[in-house]
């Protein structure tokens, strides 16, 4: 397992898909859709799947002494630790704003979300949804990018939508806390979001399996 | 025991049938798989490695099935074509350096041989190669990790007459090595050239499956060519 990862991580990469990940950061923008990181972070991923395919990447992986489910595993492998290392970077972000910059008037004064442990289980929400829509529409064919991707900017846009200004909804405001304000609240949000990421991402990754047996190459 | 045994593989496209093909691969042996463009050469070895699944048949290499033990089968072949080259602006130093740790059986003297062999430069990427030295390429994996059989689509499409003269020798080089060469081609003196056994594919259809002598005794008519006698086969059948 560690080589088809290394082959993904050295062969089939793009340099832009790692660039990508500081987009993570972007939990520091005051008064930004932070949330649009984890989108831009998956932009990233579909770059590198562009790049991939030019360089015939999955014929070449299929004929690699592993199984076929392997090259699936593989492609999820990387997907997901480029995610996990965006993903370190916002938890990072939001626990810096969380604690030293808890009262700065920048993030204070901010219409949109805060950056949060709610934020973070956001970020794992769409990149579970990515997971689910684009992963797996991609495996469907092992050669169309392009509609999964634009399904998957539709519905991470109306997640983020939904996400950033859920709490100006009445009764729903503690979403957005401050420093460690409602923490029980916020680690369940969390938790929920990570457990909807694993969920998404493993139904994924069985379908994937399934479907990319069955293609002709 | 064949290395490879085809029996009874089907497969249906909307324009084109795969019917019935039957053939084995010998060791040591060469064998070319001939047809004129559109013949089914391309699914048919794409069936074998499992890229295209057929509708029906029995593919085993080794006398295995291979989708049985896919990844040891796949660890004993090579497969190569003519008209694809992988990750074309990586050096060839990377890309090897991580197909070799797929196989343990690479053999880093093998490959540094070979690359003198091939006068191939690892400085450089696919992109900057001739097709023949594509061709060479791909041939070098296969070659270093000890394939028992090579399986090649078409590597003399595109080449010129040297290049392909100089890729038949080195089959023949490989042969004395006891390595089985299975090859497609359209161009006939290839196989006049370097074939011990010639698989004769023609809409979908095995013709016949012989060794070279026995089909030029079966099939070819009074002083004619192999060339000719597989156009005039191929014309009766058109017209047929």
């Amino acid at each position: 397992m560690r080589n088809i990862l290394r082959k993904e991580m050295k062969l089939s990469a793009s340099p832009l898909t790692y660039l990508f990940i500081l987009f993570g950061l972007m939990f520091f923008l005051p008064g930004y859709p932070i949330l649009c990181g984890a989108f831009f972070v998956t932009l990233g991923i579909f770059q590198g799947f562009q790049y991939a395919r030019e360089a015939n990447d999955i014929v070449f992986s299929s004929l690699l002494p592993i199984s076929k489910k392997d090259v699936v595993t593989g492609k999820f492998l990387f997907v997901c630790f480029i995610e996990a290392c965006s993903l370190i970077l916002m938890l990072f972000s939001a626990l810096i704003r969380m604690t030293f910059l808890s009262q700065s008037a920048v993030y204070r004064a901010n219409a949109l979300m805060n950056a949060n442990l709610f934020a973070v289980g956001g970020a794992f929400l769409l990149f579970g949804l990515f997971n689910i829509i684009f992963l797996g529409g991609f495996f469907k064919t092992a050669y169309q990018i392009g509609r999964p991707f634009i399904t998957h900017i539709i519905v991470s846009f109306l997640v983020i939508g939904v996400l950033e200004t859920l709490h100006h909804v009445p009764g729903l405001e503690s979403v957005n806390a401050f420093a460690f304000d409602f923490f029980g609240l916020q680690l369940i949000l969390l938790l929920a979001g990570s457990a909807a990421f694993l969920i998404m991402t493993a139904l994924s990754y069985k379908t994937a399996c399934r479907n990319f047996e069955r293609i002709d190459l | 025991m064949n290395i490879i045994e085809v029996r009874h593989l089907e497969k249906e496209y909307p324009s084109f049938h795969l019917q019935d093909v039957s053939f084995s691969i010998k060791p040591g042996r060469i064998t070319g798989f001939i047809g004129r463009n559109g013949a089914g050469k391309t699914t048919t070895i794409k069936s074998i490695l499992n890229l295209v699944h057929p509708d029906r048949g029995d593919i085993l290499f080794f006398g295995i099935p291979f989708t049985s033990r896919e990844a040891e089968i796949k660890k004993r072949i090579g497969y190569s074509t003519g008209t694809v080259s992988w990750y074309p602006r990586k050096k060839i130093r990377d890309i090897i350096g991580i197909v070799s740790r797929f196989y343990e059986t690479w053999d880093n003297e093998s490959y540094r041989n070979y690359l003198r062999l091939f006068k191939l430069d690892e400085n450089k990427t696919p992109l900057e190669l001739s097709e023949g030295m594509k061709v060479k390429l791909n041939l070098l994996i296969a070659l270093s990790h000890r394939a028992e059989i090579l399986i090649l689509d078409e590597p003399t499409s595109g080449l010129d007459p040297f290049s392909r003269d100089e890729l038949l020798g080195i089959f023949n080089e490989l042969k004395e090595q006891g390595v089985a060469v299975f090859f497609s081609t359209h161009i006939t003196s290839d196989l006049e050239k370097c074939a011990d056994d010639i698989v004769y594919i023609s809409n979908g259809h095995i013709i016949s499956a012989l060794p070279k002598k026995t089909f030029t005794e079966q099939f070819s008519q009074n002083g004619e060519s192999l060339e000719d006698t597989i156009l005039r086969m191929e014309r009766s059948m058109n017209n047929a």
